[in-house]
């Protein structure tokens, strides 16, 4: 994946405080393998590429650290998400399950079940995105650090806009708690002097459906005759917006970026309807959080911040406390890649 | 002149009129909001919706729902979706009828279950509509269908512009809806088959009476709401290219949202498939004005959607009544005159 890695000055300071931190305390926890846990990996729901490719990443450990338990892959369907989770969670801590690893949809809704599981002994570790307030959650897993999230879009933006322009943004829905706090750092990115002439004129939510967002893009083509970028920072949203504005011939004058997938912008990247879009690697994502639960759920770890650990083949990792969740533990996997006209291709096959 | 028009026809215009005030009422709210983009984007945007309201009213008149349609839209899509991409060189008819056929098929389990296992069809469609979903999720395998892996004739087809009015386009997937739309209205008003619908829905045991073999009827209409999800299905995939899982949720409840606007008797026995789909304009036209409407927050859009599908529901009933009761005074006046002379 490295060779088409294009880093973000954000994403390169991100990596040298991971290895730095590492590096500092010297003494990495490396996981025994072989014990017996049971593990219960939950997405937001069932059927979307980018979670099965985390499971992919999880059942890969699954197999590295020789655990003799069972690693379920269960999710609700998807319109009935948020009770779905929270029916799952409550039923992990009856079975007894030794981990859940969940990527949150419920926001703040699934704590009670979370704190619940956790005093039934079952430890809650937190993917994608997590649990608001951190309340029943042992340790988050970053995909990247929200904060440099917030700057890698300015500078997307920036460079589609030529440093002037009108940019609007297309979320997922107005509740998700990690499309929320990368806009909220998009906008703090968004005050220093380099984007001073990018304006950030309103941001919309197409729930993470197609014909939502298509439509939700449209209006805001329609609604800012100047716009000049829309941002999306979900994958159905990008792709959606993208279409939209390659259907109505709109790409010269709006381009579309944000988080994708490379297998589904290809086209859109490469005849300039989306020029640069953002994405990490959710198999490593899944792969990290399946080793931090086990070592959670197997006593090796205690998840306290500070604590250094080796994840197999993606290295060392350190509990940091997360800058958006104040008493929250974070473990920040990084580095994201940036995809253009030059690296798109290789990486949609 | 009044006394002429039947009440059907009565009751579209009051939900043109209601169509109209709001978009005045709009247009005083939104910058750039009155031209010809604004007709361009809700046409091609209504044009799956009219196809599920049609459908959803042919099932609605006849005193039942079908809670399943947006499943079965989901389904469908992904289904042509997959054939489509490993089988490139189809033709677009057998296409298209492969996804009517499809849709059709998941109608027929409906359509059995609901007339002659004699389960009421919204507790039917509320299993089949979670049933078709996780038969999706199942089917998909978690991977999505991508537009590059589309024929071009599919992905241009619902935008090609086949005339214009001034900046008005006319596009296919618009035309083919409404073209649709009206071969069912057609249908409806002129074939004897098509009008025991309106029978069975406006007094069961009568028609039973009649001679009209009301489970048929019933089977029949869910399997023909089955067969519009799935032409709907092919023009989801055409319009969004890019299908997953979540494709059509929540399309169940929009069609019926459409098809109550635009006058359907949700107690069956009466509605038009023209005033589904003026109900599925006027709809989309509020949501979409709603996102533009910088004085709603997005966490307050969904209540305003529904205030203002409740207003104009109210708005077109209190219309209605108006002009019957303006008929009955005439009627009473000519009648009158006439005993006079």
């Amino acid at each position: 994946m490295t060779h088409f890695t294009k880093l973000t000055t954000a994403a390169a300071l991100m990596l040298s405080t991971i290895a730095g931190s590492a590096w500092a305390d010297g003494h990495a926890v490396s996981l025994t393998a072989g014990e017996e846990i049971n593990m219960v990996l939950l997405p937001k729901f069932l059927g979307i590429l980018v979670f099965d490719q985390a499971n992919e990443g999880a059942q890969e450990a699954h197999a590295e650290l020789g655990n003799t338990g069972d690693l379920l892959f269960v999710g609700p369907t998807p319109e009935n998400s948020t009770a779905g989770q929270i029916e799952i969670m409550t039923t992990s801590a009856t079975q007894g399950q030794g981990v859940v690893m969940i990527s949150n949809n419920a926001g703040d809704q699934i704590v009670p079940s979370a704190v619940a599981a956790q005093a039934a002994g079952t430890r809650v570790v937190t993917w994608d995105s997590p649990i608001p307030s951190g309340e029943g959650e042992d340790v988050f897993v970053a995909q990247v650090d929200f904060g440099s999230m917030g700057i890698v879009m300015a500078d997307m933006a920036h460079s589609i806009l030529g440093g002037s322009g009108q940019m609007a943004v297309l979320s997922a829905t107005p509740d998700a708690s990690n499309q929320n706090a990368w806009i909220a750092a998009m906008e703090i990115a968004l005050e220093n002097e380099k984007y001073a002439n990018i304006e950030l004129v309103d941001i919309v939510y197409g729930d993470d459906q197609a014909e939502v967002s298509y439509n939700r893009a449209l209006s805001l083509v329609d609604q800012y005759p100047d716009l000049g970028v829309i941002m999306s920072p979900t994958t159905v949203g990008i792709q959606a917006a993208a279409k939209a504005m390659q259907d109505e011939g709109l790409c010269d004058q709006v381009r579309v970026s944000g988080l994708g997938l490379p297998s589904e912008m290809v086209s859109y990247t490469m005849n300039g309807c989306a020029p640069e879009f953002a994405l990490w690697d959710f198999r490593d994502l899944g792969y990290l959080t399946y080793y931090t639960a086990y070592g959670l759920a197997s006593g090796q770890m205690t998840g306290d911040i500070g604590e250094t650990f080796s994840a197999g083949r993606m290295g060392d990792f350190t509990i940091d406390e997360d800058p958006g969740r104040p008493g929250s533990a974070r473990i920040l996997m990084g580095p994201f890649t940036v995809y253009n006209s030059e690296n798109v291709e290789a990486a949609s096959n | 002149m009044l006394a002429r028009i039947p009440p059907q026809t009565l009751r579209i215009f009051a939900l043109l009129l209601v169509l109209f005030t709001v978009l005045l009422f709009f247009s005083t709210q939104v910058p750039n909001y009155l031209n010809g983009r604004l007709f361009n984007r809700i046409s091609s945007s209504v044009a799956i919706m009219a196809l599920i309201a049609c459908g959803q009213t042919l099932v609605i008149i006849t005193r039942n729902i079908d809670l399943s349609i947006g499943s079965i839209v989901g389904f469908v899509a992904f289904a042509t979706g997959s054939l489509i991409t490993n089988n490139p060189d189809i033709q677009p008819l057998v296409l298209a009828t492969y996804s009517i056929l499809l849709g059709a098929c998941f109608g027929v389990i409906n359509g059995l279950l609901v007339a002659y296992a004699r389960i009421p069809s919204i507790i039917v469609t509320l299993g089949t509509m979670a049933l078709f979903r996780s038969a999706l999720v199942e089917y998909s395998d978690a991977k999505s269908i991508t537009t590059n892996n589309l024929p071009t004739w599919l992905v241009e087809f619902p935008n090609t512009q086949l005339f214009n009015i001034g900046t008005f386009q006319f596009r296919a997937a618009f035309v083919v809806a409404v073209l649709v739309v009206i071969a069912v209205h057609i249908a409806l008003t002129r074939l004897r088959p098509a009008r025991k619908l309106y029978a069975v829905g406006s007094n069961p045991e009568a028609a039973e009476m009649a001679g009209i073999n009301t489970k048929l009827v019933v089977f029949f209409a869910f399997c023909l709401a089955g067969a519009l999800a799935g032409l709907a299905g092919f023009m989801f995939l055409a319009r969004f290219g890019t299908i997953t899982v979540v494709a059509g949720l929540g399309f169940e409840l929009k069609s019926v949202a459409s098809a109550v606007v635009g006058g359907v008797n949700i107690f069956g026995g009466s509605g038009t498939v023209i005033g589904a789909l003026i109900g599925a304009i006027l709809v989309d036209l509020i949501d979409m004005s709603l996102v533009r409407w910088q004085l709603v927050s997005e966490f307050w859009r969904e209540a305003v959607l529904g205030t203002l599908i409740l207003l104009s529901v109210a708005a077109d009933a209190i219309l209605m009544r108006r002009l019957i009761k303006l008929r009955v005074s005439r009627e009473k006046k000519t009648t009158k005159s006439e005993v006079l002379s």
